[in-house]
């Protein structure tokens, strides 16, 4: 067990180091830099090229590539990113900021979600080939059609509408005021949460029709073991793997990947960060979101491999 | 497998050798009444795109600052945006835009990923794992973010969009592709071929990638809905198709969202466009794959 941890630990490595490689070129294959942005923003067509190079010169865009990259990657060894090249701050601190909101956000995205997925997965396998199984199907698949913005664009609008009330649009810490921060919160949370439920739903369904064909469910019934019974003790254990799989992969996607949302409800998280970061072409700043997301994706999959082991012991490691 | 199937209609028959396509669809609407209305919808699609300049009762891109963000009524159906456009008209062309991107990309994304999984799979070895390998990066990214990273160095426009949405399905395909390829390339058949002489790129192109169509068109036609959705996400976000192309998240950009109160139609008839096109896609998409593998029928 120990050697299977450590080899799919190792495995990690060469992914992300190919995913700096590919963010790094990336970057450097877009037209303009973030010295352009800042000056073009500032309507100065005719900026001196002289006073342009010297901020290249400081923020060491002059330097050969490899030179940049080998730079970038020692000081992600000491787990240093730099320093955002728009704002000059220290990118942890950038990145902290929203980090709170964003882990908070994709965390109640994804309890929404999972209370949303297993009952109606049992539920649609139960009753399969009913129109409650058919509702069930048509509920989720609706659910993956219609965009998390558009949604949260419907709930803020019905809400002004009807109550004639809008959530906070200014972020408050959950530490701080909890009330508020809910408030603001649960909104984008079951937008995004009612999306990612479907893919659980169905997820759910399957399995739990795979796992009622089994010999073991059969004896359980067989014997005259209360229904409900069943359902827990025996059949939801064995379905709820990778329902939980895929839901945690989707968690770490949820981390980053809610550019629109976050744009809908006016949430300043990583998504709305990096969406920034490409306007002003701020490499350090973009670099870095992107391993933060790439590397939550991959240790969330390293944890989920790791935990299937320990917990299906048919799973031989090798 | 000795038969090469290459669209739904020869699929369907290949199962069924004494049915016509009349009622191979017949049998597919039967079994599979949700399907069936996923099929529906995206032929009306298909229709309202194909007949937008007959339909629409207005030029999409025509400006009326007289009758700007009037409400539904007799004179515009759905009403006007910002710019005294009429909503309805936008939405109508607008469906042209979401198939051509939705299309493109799936088709773009699943030749290449198709290619890459039957190559990788044939090859096999050191070539084989380093496909991988590669692929495993960009499964490291979320979809919206590579798509986005492939628009800011691309830019904006229709055919820059479709190529960002098709990047991100390449190495989906290809993995889907790979796993079904790699029972291919133990058939007799290509064994045959490599006796015959035959060059690689013929047994890959010719051989092969035909007998791994069913997945691939299951990830084809799975894709178009998601497709259409990154789409909308990409123009609402201003970095898609841009103004003035009808395009149904270009539409609920902008003024859409700040008049959302006054001039709810803006904002609530384009999203039930997007809903309605990338939900007939799926109900269609599931019920293909249903039919066509067996291996994943749940019943």
């Amino acid at each position: 067990m120990a050697y299977y941890i450590l080899k799919r630990l190792l495995a990690i490595i060469p992914t992300l180091l190919g995913v700096a490689v590919l963010i790094f070129l990336l970057l450097r294959v877009v037209p303009g830099d973030v010295v352009e942005a800042r000056y073009m923003g500032e309507g100065g067509q005719f900026q001196s090229q002289d006073l342009m190079q010297i901020e290249r010169k400081k923020l060491g865009l002059d330097q050969p590539l490899w030179k940049q990259f080998t730079g970038w990657m020692w000081g992600i060894l000491h787990l240093d990113f730099g320093l955002s090249m728009w704002t000059g701050a220290p990118i942890t601190e950038e990145i902290q900021l929203r980090f709170a909101l964003s882990l908070q956000l994709a965390l109640m995205a994804s309890t929404v979600a999972v209370l949303l997925a297993i009952p109606l997965g049992i539920l649609a396998a139960l009753k399969q080939d009913t129109w409650v199984d058919y509702a069930v199907r048509v509920f989720s698949i609706a659910g993956l059609a219609m965009p998390s913005f558009w949604l949260g664009i419907l709930m803020i609008l019905s809400m002004l509408i009807f109550f004639k009330w809008l959530p906070p649009m200014v972020f408050t810490p959950l530490w701080v005021n909890p009330w508020e921060n809910l408030a603001q919160l649960i909104w984008p949370a079951l937008a995004v949460g009612y999306r990612y439920s479907a893919v659980g739903t169905r997820m759910m369904r399957s399995t739990m029709l795979e796992v009622l064909r089994e010999d073991y469910i059969r004896t359980a019934r067989a014997k005259g073991l209360w229904l409900k019974l069943i359902l827990t003790r025996h059949a939801l254990k064995n379905a709820i793997l990778p329902v939980l799989t895929i839901m945690s992969l989707e968690f770490a996607f949820l981390l980053g990947g809610l550019v629109v949302t976050e744009q809908v409800f006016n949430l300043n998280g990583l998504g709305m960060l990096f969406v920034e970061g490409i306007a002003r072409r701020d490499y350090t700043l973009i670099q870095a979101l992107v391993m933060l997301v790439a590397s939550a994706f991959l240790f969330v999959n390293f944890f989920v491999d790791i935990a299937y082991a320990w917990l299906d012991p048919r799973i031989r490691y090798r | 497998m000795a038969v090469t199937p290459h669209t739904v209609d020869e699929l369907t028959r290949a199962a069924e050798p004494r049915s016509g396509w009349i009622a191979a669809v017949a049998k597919f609407a039967r079994e599979r009444p949700l399907g069936a209305i996923g099929g529906v919808i995206i032929l009306v699609m298909v229709v309202v795109a194909a007949t937008a300049g007959f339909l629409a009762p207005e030029d999409p891109l025509a400006t009326d600052y007289a009758a700007m963000l009037s409400a539904p009524g007799p004179g515009h159906w759905l009403g006007t945006d910002a710019f005294g456009r009429d909503v309805l008209s936008r939405m109508i062309y607008g469906s042209r835009t979401a198939l051509m991107v939705g299309l493109g990309a799936s088709l773009i994304g699943a030749t290449f990923g198709g290619v890459i999984g039957v190559a990788s799979a044939y090859f096999g070895g050191r070539a084989d794992l380093l496909v991988q390998r590669v692929m495993d990066v960009f499964f490291a990214f979320p979809v919206i973010i590579l798509a986005l990273a492939v628009v800011s160095i691309l830019g904006t426009g229709v055919g820059n969009v479709i190529l960002a949405i098709a990047v991100p399905m390449v190495p989906r395909c290809a993995r889907v592709v790979r796993a079904s390829a790699l029972s291919v390339r133990e058939m007799p058949y290509v064994d045959a071929a490599r006796a015959a002489g035959y060059g690689h790129r013929r047994i890959i192109l010719r051989h092969m990638l035909p007998n791994v169509m069913a997945p691939l068109l299951i990830m084809a036609t799975a894709f178009l809905g998601e497709a259409i959705l990154l789409e909308a996400s990409l123009s609402f976000l201003g970095l898609g198709v841009t103004e003035p192309t009808a395009a149904w998240g270009l539409m609920l950009r902008g003024a859409a969202v700040e008049f959302a109160e006054s001039a709810p139609w803006m904002a609530v008839f384009p999203g039930l466009a997007i809903s309605l096109a990338v939900f007939g896609f799926n109900l269609f998409g599931d019920s293909l794959r249903d039919a066509l593998d067996p291996r994943l029928r749940t019943q």
